[in-house]
């Protein structure tokens, strides 16, 4: 027998087609259940049983998708195909009573053709698309600023005494508009508050209604703390030179799902420009770590990680702002956090005071704090509540147990005294003025707010706004706690004229002291020696010592206790892998991390960003994004991202609206009371055509474009105000999209259907045209036998 | 031989049966539980409430809330309205009381172990606790209990989520969540798409106004709701509520009918038809007719006696019982239906209970039109097993297969739940009553029956006449004929389902297939009965491996349903 004969009867077998299911019940089941297998020898152990996902075995690392995209599934599906095929044509005559068993195997045969034409082409991702964006313009300045219209998002623009630091403090996504004509029609608004030199106020957008861009003034008092503009001063804008307006904030790209087929990319851009160059980073592994050297890791015992070396190239891609700069990747942590681990130093290290401290409150809540007194951004925490300070001498402590103050001099009178600032709790303007110096030469102020600690252009200062009364009449002033930036604004129409330089004849200079911090850890002036001053309800603060392991009740319940000081600390950072028990199951891969070599500088781990959004002002709400700024041994500087591959949708997706229907009640932050969610998309083709008419994409109910279907996946949900979210969000900010192709649903569609058809004609109707045959032979035979005379 | 095998088998049922019935034990009555007793809260329990998004009754309420506190357990038995009330009303009484359910053995294991470390004597209660379940938050808030729990907080993988509910529990069994919960008060008529007022915003209204604004205690009523009507309300609520401290019954059932009546007419358009409530409160204080198991156990008693003996007289007593059965199973299906506004598939319970009820539907059908054969009484055996053993489930587990009502999720809103869901579980129960006949066929060959097989099938058995009667030779292939009648149907709709979910999922997901766990079991459950198929037309002993695959496909497909569910989940967890 020929082996080509041999191979046509093994594939025209019955025997081997069952074979061949069994295989592929078994290949499925493992790669799909996974596996079970005994730890210990006492099988009846109740923890003597693990399961274990095989495919994501180091030697595998496969997804689901990926293990049945892997060679030996597509072999068993191959050779079922031919077995079925050969079987049907060698073994099954095409008869009437056989139609049903042929059309299931056509059909079986057309759905693993339409299957793998699916498969093949399949590409599947999301698109975050948020609602809008704010495009800032100022009088005087060349280009605008965008930032996205997110709660906190913040710009600057402009410059010197023109320059606006904006930020948005509060997203309606259903205002009520309170105008003619579309009274009570609810509207997506936004208030940015901006701050310049001079003053600050806030500006409301609505989408879609620039004609109703109105600003408002810090109001008259507590029960009216801002109000509008129009009514104030009879004009909707204050400062005409800032314009800003709502704007779409287009999506042309979608992220490839990496949780489908492993899709790892790398994004670069040179500092300063904002679009990302994709470098797709393949061979990193999902499930299980990597790590090239124990250096590279944070862990108790570095003797204990066990190393597994890698390195991935990742070279430059055409159009490559840095074609000269491979990269590579060495490690991959699956479930990492950065931590800083702070080591002592040594005697000879440098003076750096360090503190951890727990706060608790009588609820049982309780907050651990690391502070670093020396350590621009690390020494204050809780937006400055809480701070550190470092003093050489006892003299600068002293300094920090004062209360706010002001110096005041008349270089005319000659006169040069400091007073304690008391700040009016109601109506300033009711306060009389304080006299400087002698009365009668008719110079005073009054003090009618203090902000300390305001965010100034990116900087932080404390300003106190007074009324200065001279012999010629009364100014009102901001001073800075920086002198440089002090400013007198000419009184009358609430402010509005530009600040000038101040008025010479009186000078102020401000000394917030202790600053607004309710508590401040101060070490020094010797090394070993901490204290803690406390300023609650007190403009003075009381300040006593404190050990590592004490403790100091306050008011409001509260308890600080100092768990660590190092006053030569040295910080050393680096991942901290987590225990498998203590991550969170759904997390994906929001925790993973690889670790970057770039020629000519230092390696670093880069945290995963599930998306490359321009820069962090375009960074959603809950999706993290972790760039980095990695400067080359040439002096340039590169921007770095660990995402996803992503690819061009072909069009501009923008949201012009989302909606969240619910059950009676309303969202309650139950899952059980949402009915609906629904994203009104609008596309454009070219970034010059007109934005579509809105569409409206739902659960169950997606949109096509180009080739491509959008599925609403994602929502913005809102978050109610918590310790860690003093601002809270009401949500419904932006969308995440489901995207992708569908080749060949048609034909695997008609696969099935043919098989069903077949189906119940071999089980419903064969058997009846089997039972008619048998009939008529029956009485055939019965009419044969009756002729030939054997029957009556 | 045979006959005595099969006589064993029905006994092994009937014990079975027995057992089943044991696992409830009565727990100790209270001493209060006269108060308890006299209390009628039948009135209160018909009143509406929104939560989650739905207006139930109260009744049906507070047995779900109860559930998150304490499971399936009934506190010292009172019904679950009593025991909401007294915990709100008497805290004090439950801060050491056993009523906080935890999950799992070896997580009771644990704290019992760490209570008993701190406090040696309590041995018998802790015994209990691990029977039982329940445990008092005084015990659980103990420093080495705290400890202990909150190390198995930080182990998200095996024993986070059974702490999560215990802490779920000790919230909800705060007073002011109590009270939050009872949401009776309707919203003003201007905003009934609006939530629900709780009771705890009117109580406080005084009767007179004045004397209120007077004494600084002014409450501001419910704006666009009367006035009047809600201090009537809020009287009514203290009157209840100072009758409950004092254990004065015949009052607190005097202010219960009071607030009852009362707080519809606040707003009567807003407050659903109080027919409906009252089915809805006495469907589940009736344990969502899951009882009805006993009579299709009783029927599956006779119908086995019909095969084992050959007892014409119990078969038409089995059939008559599984008729009765399904009668009632239909009425709790159309209950559930008319109170839950939606056909009943969209969680575990349902789908248990409707692919039973689906199997009986069928079995129904076959039974009228087999009448005359052969096969007469075995589909209704198959049938009644399945929903017995559906049914029992849905009564012994119902932590597990809970049977609350609540929205459905926005996926599931969709003209395919109907088809693929329906389908599927139709088509899982087919599975499960083939596996049925096939294991009475396998007991049949065990115990030396011959090595026959049915030579006709499906459609061909409903027209082959001339099997009535058993004859023990022809046992084996009147068994198997049921499993092949019973498979082949699955087979169909099993394929057909797959293809449904796929359609749905294609426009629902993005992607018609995507090697979901759920799916690939279901493909595989396919792929058993595809072998089925060829290795019966290969094999010589066709009964014998048509009844160990039609065995393994159904082990297959209950691995689907409840392993895949419940331990690997994936993208069909809406259960």
């Amino acid at each position: 027998m020929s082996a080509v004969r041999w191979i046509v009867d093994l594939f025209s077998s019955v025997r081997f087609g069952i074979t061949l299911l069994v295989l592929l019940f078994v290949y499925m089941s493992i790669g799909s259940a996974g596996v079970v297998y005994p730890i210990h020898p006492n099988l009846f152990h109740p923890d003597a049983w693990v399961h274990d996902q095989l495919r994501q075995w180091r030697p595998f690392e496969m997804t689901e998708f990926e293990w049945f995209h892997w060679w030996p599934f597509n072999l068993l599906i191959g050779l079922i195909a031919a077995n079925m095929i050969v079987t049907t044509l060698r073994r099954i005559p095409l008869r009437l009573v056989n139609l049903g068993v042929w059309m299931i195997h056509t059909g079986i045969i057309v759905l693993i053709v339409g299957s793998v034409h699916y498969f093949h082409a399949k590409v599947e991702g999301d698109a975050p698309v948020a609602r809008r964006k704010i495009v800032l313009e100022v009088d005087g300045t060349d280009g605008s600023v965008e930032l996205l219209a997110a709660q906190g998002a913040r710009a600057v623009i402009g410059e010197g005494a023109e320059q606006y630091a904006v930020e948005v403090v509060d997203i309606d996504p259903a205002w009520m508009l309170r105008t003619e004509g579309s009274d009570g029609e609810p509207a997506y608004s936004v208030t940015v508050s901006v701050q310049t030199a001079a003053r600050r106020f806030m500006r409301q957008l609505i989408a879609g209604r620039p004609d109703l861009t109105e600003d408002l003034l810090p109001g008259s008092g507590p029960a009216q703390p801002m109000q509008r503009a129009l009514k104030a001063t009879g004009t909707a804008i204050v400062d005409a030179a800032l314009r800003m307006r709502l704007d779409y904030e287009a999506q042309g790209w979608f992220y490839l799902r990496n949780d489908l087929a492993k899709a790892w990319a790398l994004y670069v851009r040179p500092a300063g420009t904002s679009e990302w160059t994709m470098r797709p980073l393949d061979g990193l592994p999902l499930y299980n770590d990597r790590v090239s050297s124990t250096a590279d890791v944070l862990v108790a015992d570095p003797a204990s990680a066990s190393l597994r070396p890698m390195l991935l190239p990742v070279p430059p891609v055409d159009g490559d702002p840095f074609p000269d700069v491979t990269i590579a990747v060495d490690g991959y942590l699956r479930y990492a956090q950065l931590r800083s681990l702070l080591v002592p130093g040594g005697a000879n290290a440098p003076f750096n005071p360090t503190v951890t401290l727990d706060i608790k409150g009588d609820q049982g809540a309780e907050s651990t704090y690391r502070l670093m007194a020396l350590d621009a951004e690390r020494s204050t925490a809780d937006d400055g509540l809480l701070r550190m300070a470092a003093v050489s001498s006892e003299a600068e402590f002293e300094q920090l147990l004062r209360p706010a103050e002001i110096r005041v001099r008349v270089p005319a009178a000659g006169v040069d005294v400091v007073q304690r600032v008391r700040v009016p709790k109601d109506d300033a303007a009711a306060e009389a003025f304080v006299p400087v110096g002698d009365p009668l030469l008719g110079y005073g102020y009054r003090v009618r707010a203090a902000q300390d600690d305001l965010p100034v252009g990116g900087r932080s200062a404390s300003v106190l706004i007074m009324d200065v009364k001279t012999p010629s009449g009364v100014i009102r002033r901001w001073v800075f706690s920086d002198a440089a930036l002090t400013r007198d604004v000419p009184a009358g129409e609430g402010g509005h004229a530009a600040p000038v330089q101040p008025d010479p004849a009186v000078e102020v200079e401000y000394m917030p002291g202790g600053g607004r911090a309710l508590l401040t850890v101060v070490a020094g002036p010797d090394e070993r020696q901490l204290r803690l001053i406390a300023a609650f309800g007190d403009a003075v603060g009381k300040a006593q010592s404190i050990e590592v392991g004490g403790s100091v009740r306050l008011p409001a319940g509260l308890t600080v206790e100092l768990s660590s000081y190092e006053p030569r600390a040295r910080v050393v950072e680096g991942p901290v892998p987590i225990p498998f028990e203590q991550r969170i199951r759904d997390a994906r891969e929001m925790f993973s991390m690889a670790h970057i070599i770039v020629p000519g500088a230092a390696p670093l781990w880069l945290r995963f960003s599930p998306y490359a959004f321009d820069d962090a002002r375009f960074a959603l709400r809950r999706h993290p994004f972790h760039p980095q700024r990695i400067r080359l041994a040439d002096g340039r500087e590169m921007d770095i991202l660990f995402s996803r591959q992503r690819l061009p949708l072909g069009t501009d997706v923008a949201l012009e609206d989302f909606v969240l229907a619910t059950h009676s009640g309303g969202y309650t932050g139950e899952s059980g009371t949402i009915r609906d969610y629904t994203s009104l998309l609008r596309f454009r083709d070219a970034p010059d055509q007109p934005w579509s008419d809105p569409t409206q994409v739902s659960v169950n109910a997606p949109v096509e474009h180009r080739g491509l279907w959008f599925f609403q996946a994602q929502w913005d949900p809102p978050e109610p105000v918590s310790a860690r979210d003093p601002r809270g969000s009401a949500g419904l900010n932006y969308t995440v999209l489901g995207v992708g192709n569908r080749e060949g649903v048609w034909t695997q569609l008609a696969g099935c259907v043919i098989a069903v058809a077949g189906m119940t004609y071999a089980f419903y109707v064969k058997p009846l045209l089997i039972r008619r045959r048998t009939e008529r032979a029956k009485e055939a035979a019965r009419k044969r036998l009756a002729l030939s005379g054997v029957l009556p | 031989m045979i006959r005595r095998g099969m006589r064993a088998i029905c006994c092994a049922f009937v014990v079975l049966l027995g057992g089943a019935g044991e696992i409830r034990t009565a727990e100790s009555a209270p001493a209060g539980a006269s108060f308890e007793q006299s209390v009628d809260l039948q009135p209160l329990a018909e009143l509406a409430v929104q939560s989650g998004g739905r207006i139930k009754s109260l009744g049906s309420f507070a047995q779900g809330e109860m559930g998150f506190i304490s499971g399936p357990r009934l506190i010292h038995g009172q019904s679950s309205l009593f025991t909401y009330f007294d915990l709100l009303i008497r805290p004090e009484a439950y801060a050491d009381a056993d009523v906080i359910y935890v999950k799992g053995g070896s997580v009771r294991q644990r704290i019992a172990d760490a209570v008993l470390r701190e406090d040696p004597s309590l041995q018998e209660r802790m015994r209990a606790f691990q029977s039982s379940g329940l445990i008092s938050g005084a015990l659980l808030g103990r420093d080495g209990v705290a400890a202990v729990i909150e190390q198995m907080q930080g182990d998200l993988l095996r024993t986070a989520k059974v702490m999560d509910a215990v802490r779920g529990a000790q919230m909800l069994m705060q007073t002011d969540a109590l009270l939050r919960g009872l949401r009776i008060v309707p919203p003003a008529p201007a905003d009934e798409r609006q939530r629900w007022h709780s009771i705890s915003e009117v109580m406080l209204l005084a009767a007179d106004p004045g004397a209120a604004k007077a004494s600084g205690k002014e409450v501001a009523p419910i704006a666009g709701l009367d006035v009047g009507l809600q201090q009537q309300c809020a009287q009514h609520w203290r009157a209840m509520v100072e009758a409950w401290i004092d254990g004065d019954a015949p009052r607190v059932n005097a202010s219960a009918r009071a607030l009852a009546a009362m707080v519809p007419t606040l707003n009567p358009a807003a407050s659903p038809d109080p027919t409906r409530l009252r089915w809805e409160a006495w469907y589940f204080a009736n344990g969502n007719l899951s009882w009805i198991w006993l009579v299709y156990a009783l029927s599956v008693i006779l119908l086995l006696l019909a095969v084992v003996y050959r007892w014409p007289r119990a078969k038409s007593a089995g059939l008559v019982v599984f008729a009765v059965a399904f009668l009632l199973q239909t009425v709790a299906l159309l209950l559930r239906w008319w109170i839950s506004a939606r056909f009943p598939n969209s969680n575990m319970f349902e789908a248990v209970t409707t692919s039973a009820w689906f199997g009986g539907c069928a079995a129904v059908i076959l039974e009228v039109a087999l009448r005359k054969r052969a096969v007469a009484g075995l589909v209704a055996l198959a049938s009644g097993f399945a929903s017995a053993v559906a049914l029992m489930s849905a009564h012994f587990l119902p932590v597990q297969l809970n049977a609350q009502i609540g929205n459905m999720m926005p996926v599931l809103h969709d003209v395919w739940l109907y088809i693929h869901t329906n389908v599927i579980i139709f088509s899982y129960c087919l599975i499960f009553m083939a596996a049925v006949s096939a294991g009475l066929y396998l007991a049949y060959r065990a115990l030396g029956g011959k090595r026959v097989h049915a030579s006709v099938g499906g459609v061909a058995t409903l027209s082959s006449e001339g099997m009535g009667g058993f004859r023990s030779e022809r046992t084996g292939e009147v068994l198997d004929g049921v499993t092949m009648l019973l498979m082949k149907l699955s087979f169909v709709l099993l394929w057909a389902g797959i293809a449904m979910g796929a359609i749905w999922a294609d426009h629902s997901w993005g992607r018609p297939w995507g090697w979901d766990p759920k799916e690939v079991f279901a493909l595989n459950t396919f792929v058993v009965f595809a072998v089925l198929v060829h290795v019966r037309y290969r094999a010589l002993d066709k009964g014998l491996w048509t009844a160990l695959l039609a065995v393994v496909g159904a082990a297959v497909m209950l691995f689907n349903w409840i392993v895949i569910n419940f331990v690997i989940t994936g993208l069909h967890s809406y259960a």
